[in-house]
């Protein structure tokens, strides 16, 4: 893989937990990757599939969902919603020639800004080792 | 003018917030204070709480009408439209009368304008300053000038005046000059000293020359006081003992009738100090000791002259007064003997279990990881002490704090959870107190699948070993034997203590302090403090975990709300109406940019003008304005000149902490009529610090840019896509309750809301009102229940709003919050009846336990029984020569699943009872554990003391019952500390066998609730909903939801009847801005929205073959969408068009 690849991350976070996460992160100076996007929701259980798979298309190389941890939910039960969608979309990915290592989901509670940044090094890491996303050019979009 | 308030709360930690919360939805206007600088209180500090290891503190908000509150994390922070948040203040006086108390609150400035402060954290790098962090426990250190809480909103850079040093570095180094030490007016502040001595005022002349305050001198009283009354210009009169024509107290009251408000204080001579601290009671500010040192005594001053100048006042009038004090944790360091050695507290092995707990915390100083605070050493073996500072009567604490042993249990998950179960952890108790819902099985599963040890043993020594790493715990096994054992860590569980200078707040207040000092409250009304319209909330009465406080300030809030609506408290004083906004969902969207230009630190890092340029090109983007500092006044003018000249529908502010802005973003919306869900504030100034590398890279400035435009760029695609909410939503609420259950619970909750002037229907199931508390004759603290009980069935009965149907049942119940039709069954025939809440307060019995020969032996009865027999004189304690009892009794092999939590309190009842009419009766208790939280525990104490004897037991050393002649019961049992197998043939057998809920199954279909594994009603979260159901409208209160002794049951009836009022109060709910609807036309009717719904806010109208949105149970999670195959379903502002433009900008490279 080339040195220079530096993956664009889109994450959807939950308004109660990771985003508040994120928020502390970035206000207690925790070093952040410039190309992380955040996308505030409600709740992880209103991330709809089919805004993954746009993000996937659009330039995201690649998705990250993160919510409240289980039993914590706001909304009383959606993360456990968005764990069973990520599942899903996770093995139908791999058809579409989609890595399914690119969606990731995690739970960062409010508390837990240096586990928030943590969470996004290592995601975007991992996506430097797996490399730009080749099925987007593959796709007719 | 005085501020007018429905209720004052005092103390902005979980039981003040609850409390304020809860006066707020019902429309009252609340002043929430706190003297410390941050809300929260101790759960600031805690990430996670028992039984469930999570936080979830965010389910406190308004549940309706949630566009009035703030909709993120509570332990950042909370706004309401009807809270006002003073923090850094105390009270200072209080008079007047229930309905009208008038109240001067002091505010402690921070020296820092909020206004100016952007939390850029200069100031606190070059603060030469380390005092302990309280945020931390003292684990890590802070400076002078320091952030309360590193997560808070509003975040603001805080002075801590006292340890300040006085080296003004921080005011050099803030960029935005909001740090103020009041240098300019020191030439303008005249101090006047009298006093005789004249190297007095030559010391002083020559020690405060720098400082350029102008001092005048008066060698006699009345020179004092004629200066005074000429010159208006003193700022501070220092006071000296030695007049010779005037004493300094005649000095004083002079003073004060001509300048009330100028500052005094007292130069004592050493010996005088009593009658000095006598004048700060009559108004002087403090006094100081002579000989004073020089400097010290400029600092001393100096101080003074900012606190001076820069504290204010604030006077408020209000209904009543909510006292949410809390309490403290006891320190080991503050043991006056000694228990420094006793604990080893200065070893780096031990830490109280605050300190644990910081440990443990991603905000805490190892950043999460199980090592030594002190030392970095690794930690494998941990031993938890329980009882430290509580259940000590040397140590004024004869009382038990209830939380320790629950929270030790969950420190101890928590460090299996952090490393993988790998740390051993033991916990060493004397009574493992676990009796709240959940509790006992939370423990069990810490014991039996978490590897969690527990040791009944209280060590007696913690000896640090020559290593200086380990500590050797000596403690006593259950044989006697003498055992030591290694740790790596020792966590002292410190109990609650009352917080600092109570005693000074109840003189203030005017409330009485018991015993322990903390706030005396009344039998059957836990919340009622010694004065009328002043209550106690939280655990400020008594020591309470999160879930009970929670109820407590229901309750609190409750009896607040009773006041305010007897005095008709602000009635008269109109409330601003809703303002309505007009319609711009037709108009293409214009998006005005307003870029904050002006912080210095944000302009180094970014070219706002490259910004600027780049955000205009952005589609419907019309206008990119730089206003400088969007978080001063005239910045914020600027903002609302812009808008109003270039009138856009959409705003979007591009500043710092953008959770700061929202009050004000409302305020905006009415100026220039813009509905504020169509304004949004973006964080461009995070990006500025994000980068690795340093200020002035190109590369790094180029990448600070390309964030900031994004973060901008996405914000506008998002507001372009964001929905105007719609008019208000009127719901025809139906201004009546249904009550179930006319026991204490029942008949309180009743009370409580028949009393604000709604109409109560009151079903019961027996012949009679009353219920299980009936069956009490007396209470350990010396009240009559009966009496009590009987009092309450009167005023029930001839209440005017309250209608009792006894002998009936309720057999439906359909609708939904603000509006149910249910029938009721009574031998009259059925009712049907149309109400707004519905409060189930079904109750419990004693368990039926058929063993051990009760009912079959006249010799063995329950605790109940015995406590009637007593009373009615059926059973002459003078006749008997030994008693038995057993605690926790089940059937045989029934596992104890949870704690009765009334059991102990009535067997020490029976206990004191027998003991005081016959003090040679023999009374052996067989226990598990002793049950008695909080201030019982002293009754434990009395029963120890008057002779009775414990024995404990546990699965294996159960005593067995058989017996002998003439029904004498034989008890077989094992003595642990005789360590040997002993028989007892009492007289009497007294068996407790501890409360069950009653039958509810019939209830629960009829009114769609859920049960949990032990019968009792489910709540909808143990610790921020106690009394809530999942299904709003309904609500739950005493034994049908966890057992409860009488005065518990009472709080969580009022705490009930108080949620249930925010319903019935309701005229007309504003729509929110996140809220789902359907689009009909769209959908198929597949019902998958229905299921996926977790509050049962859709239901499918038959009739009109659409799906149905409650807009007063959503709560706007959007599960519903993402469900929906058609995206037929939709939540407002987050409809799939503009999320997938928020996608395409989020994703977009810029130009």
């Amino acid at each position: 893989m080339s040195q220079e690849f530096e993956p664009t991350i889109l994450a959807f976070v939950c308004n109660w937990c990771t985003y508040t996460a994120a928020d502390l992160a970035g206000t207690s100076r925790m070093v952040q990757q410039p190309n992380l996007r955040l996308v505030r929701m409600m709740c992880t259980g209103m991330v709809d599939p089919k805004y993954i798979v746009k993000s996937l298309l659009s330039g995201a190389d690649g998705v990250l969902v993160s919510g409240c941890h289980p039993g914590d939910c706001h909304y009383i039960n959606g993360n456990y919603k968005a764990r069973r969608r990520v599942k899903l979309l996770n093995e139908i990915l791999p058809q579409f020639g989609i890595e399914k290592e690119r969606v990731k989901l995690t739970w960062v509670g409010a508390s837990e800004g240096n586990e928030f940044a943590a969470t996004v090094n290592n995601f975007i890491n991992e996506i430097r080792e797996l490399g730009p996303m080749e099925a987007r050019s593959m796709a007719v979009v | 003018m005085r501020k007018q308030y429905g209720a004052l709360v005092v103390g902005a930690g979980i039981g003040g917030i609850r409390a304020a919360l809860d006066l707020a939805v019902t429309g009252h206007k609340v002043a929430l204070i706190d003297r410390r600088p941050s809300h929260g209180g101790i759960l600031a500090q805690l990430d996670h709480q028992f039984p469930t290891d999570h936080c979830g503190m965010c389910r406190m908000l308004p549940l309706m009408s949630r566009d009035s509150s703030s909709q993120f994390c509570l332990r950042k922070g909370l706004f309401h439209d009807n809270i006002d948040i003073y923090l850094s203040t105390e009270v200072g006086e209080m008079e007047g009368e229930p309905g009208k108390y008038l109240v001067s609150l002091k505010r402690k400035s921070t020296l820092i304008d909020p206004t100016k402060c952007v939390s850029c954290g200069l100031c606190s790098e070059v603060c030469p300053v380390r005092v302990p962090s309280e945020f931390n426990a003292g684990l890590t250190e802070r400076a002078a000038v320091y952030l309360p809480v590193p997560y808070a909103i509003p975040n603001h850079y805080v002075i801590d005046l006292d340890n300040c040093q006085r080296c003004w570095k921080c005011h050099e180094a803030c960029p935005t000059g909001a740090i103020d030490f009041k240098f300019e007016e020191r030439k303008d502040f005249h101090i006047l000293v009298a006093d005789r001595d004249p190297e007095l005022a030559e010391f002083m002349r020559g020690e405060l020359e720098e400082q350029n305050f102008p001092l005048h001198f008066a060698a006699s009283g009345q020179e004092a006081v004629d200066a005074l009354a000429s010159d208006e210009s003193f700022g501070l009169l220092m006071i000296g003992m030695n007049l010779n024509d005037m004493d300094a107290e005649r000095l004083l009251t002079r003073s004060r009738e001509l300048r009330p408000d100028l500052a005094v204080v007292v130069m004592a001579d050493k010996g005088s100090e009593g009658a000095a601290s006598d004048l700060v009671m009559q108004g002087a500010r403090e006094y100081l000791v002579k000989p004073f040192k020089g400097k010290r005594f400029v600092a001393w001053l100096d101080k003074l002259y900012m606190r001076i100048l820069s504290d204010t006042t604030e006077e408020l009038e209000v209904g009543a007064v909510v006292l949410a004090g809390g309490f403290d944790c006891y320190s080991p360091a503050m043991d006056p003997e000694g228990g420094n050695d006793i604990w080893a507290y200065d070893h780096p092995g031990v830490l109280t279990a605050v300190e644990f707990e910081r440990l443990m915390s991603g905000t805490g100083p190892t950043g999460g990881m199980l090592v030594r605070p002190g030392d970095g050493r690794p930690v494998k073996r941990i031993a938890w002490i329980q009882c430290v500072g509580s259940r000590d009567a040397q140590k004024n604490a004869d009382f038990c704090s209830g939380i320790c042993c629950m929270f030790s249990i969950k420190e101890a998950l928590l460090a299996k959870r952090l490393t993988g179960g790998e740390v051993e952890t033991s916990i060493f108790y004397m009574d493992m107190r676990a009796s709240g819902k959940g509790y006992q099985r939370y423990r069990m599963n810490a014991e039996k699948e978490k590897g969690v040890r527990f040791v009944r043993s209280r060590p007696h020594t913690i000896m640090p070993m020559d290593d200086g790493h380990t500590l050797r715990l000596d403690y006593l096994s259950d044989a006697g034997e003498l055992l030591s054992e290694e740790f790596d860590m020792v966590v002292l569980a410190a109990g609650a203590r009352p917080p600092k200078e109570t005693d000074r707040f109840a003189l203030t207040m005017g409330v009485d302090l018991n015993q322990w000092g903390f706030v005396d409250t009344q039998p059957y009304s836990p919340e009622k403090t010694s004065k009328v319209g002043v209550f106690a909330a939280g655990a400020f009465g008594e020591p309470r975990d999160i879930s009970e406080s929670v109820i407590q300030a229901g309750a609190a809030a409750q009896a607040a709300s009773r006041i305010i609506k007897a005095y008709d408290v602000l009635a008269g004083i109109e409330t601003e109406p809703e303002p309505e906004y007009p319609d711009v969902s037709r108009e293409p969207a214009r998006t005005l940019v307003a870029l904050c230009a002006s912080c210095p630190t944000l302009e180094q890092a970014v070219d706002i003008e490259t910004v600027s340029r780049r955000m205009g090109d952005v589609h419907s983007v019309c206008r990119v304005v730089p206003v400088g500092g969007a978080c001063t006044p005239q910045g914020w003018k600027d903002i609302e000149e812009a808008a109003l000249e270039f009138k856009p529908n959409r705003v979007l502010i591009g500043a710092c902490m953008p959770y700061a802005y929202i009050p004000r973003l409302k305020e905006l919306g009415r100026t220039i009529g813009l509905n504020p869900a169509l304004m949004d504030v973006v964080d461009i100034y995070t990006a500025s610090f994000n980068t690795a590398c340093g200020i002035g890279d190109a590369d790094c400035k180029e990448k600070a840019e390309k964030e900031v435009y994004s973060n901008l760029s996405t914000a506008v695609a998002r507001l372009q896509g964001a929905d105007p909410s719609g008019p208000a939503v009127t719901v025809d609420v139906a201004r009546s309750a249904l009550v179930v259950g006319g026991g204490l619970a029942g008949m309180t909750a009743a009370m409580a809301i028949a009393d604000q002037g709604y109409g109560v229907c009151l079903v019961e199931t027996e012949e009679a009102l009353g219920g299980t508390a009936m069956r009490l004759h007396t209470q350990l603290d010396g009240s009559d229940p009966r009496k009590f009980m009987e009092e309450l069935i009167a005023q029930v009965e001839k209440h005017p709003n309250i209608k009792v149907f006894t002998d009936s049942r309720v057999v439906l119940s359909r609708g939904s919050a603000g509006r149910f039709r249910s029938a009721i069954a009574s031998p009259r025939g059925v009712f049907q009846l149309e109400h707004g809440v519905s409060v189930l307060a079904t109750g419990g019995h004693e368990a039926k336990v058929y063993e051990s020969g009760l009912c079959v032996h006249k010799t063995v009865m329950t605790h109940l029984a015995l406590e009637e027999q007593l009373a009615t004189g059926q059973l002459d304690a003078g006749a008997i020569k030994s008693v038995a009892m057993i605690q926790c009794w089940r059937n045989e092999g029934e596992e104890r699943t949870f704690c009765s939590k009334v059991c102990c309190p009535e067997m020490l009842k029976n206990v004191l009872n027998l003991k005081q009419r016959n003090p040679d009766i023999d009374i052996y208790v067989f226990y598990r554990d002793i049950m008695t939280q909080g201030f019982l525990e002293t009754y434990y104490t009395q029963a120890r003391q008057a002779g009775a004897i414990f024995i404990r037991y546990d699965d294996e050393t159960a005593p067995k019952v058989t017996f002998g002649e003439d029904h004498q019961p034989v008890i077989a049992g094992f003595d642990p500390i005789l360590n040997r197998r002993i028989e007892i043939r009492p007289d009497i057998l007294s068996l407790s066998s501890g409360i069950e809920p009653n039958d509810v199954e019939e209830l629960q279909e009829v009114f769609d609730v859920a049960v949990d594994e032990d019968g009792f009603y489910q709540e909808a979260d143990f610790k921020w909903r106690p009394v809530d159901f999942l299904k709003q409208g309904v609500f739950a209160c005493g034994i049908g939801l966890a057992p409860r002794r009488m005065d518990e049951t009472i709080s969580s009836a009022k705490a009930a009847a108080q949620r249930a009022l925010r319903i019935l109060n309701a005229e007309t709910i504003a729509r929110e801005t996140v809220v789902a609807t359907v689009r009909h036309s769209l959908c198929s009717l597949c019902q998958a929205c229905i299921a996926a719904c977790p509050y049962g806010a859709r239901v499918l109208d038959m009739d009109q073959e659409k799906i149905v949105v409650d807009e007063i149970l959503c709560q706007g999670c959007g599960s519903c969408a993402a469900v929906c195959p058609n995206s037929a379903t939709v939540l407002t502002g987050f409809h799939d068009a503009p999320m997938m433009s928020v996608i395409d900008a989020a994703l977009e490279e810029p130009a």
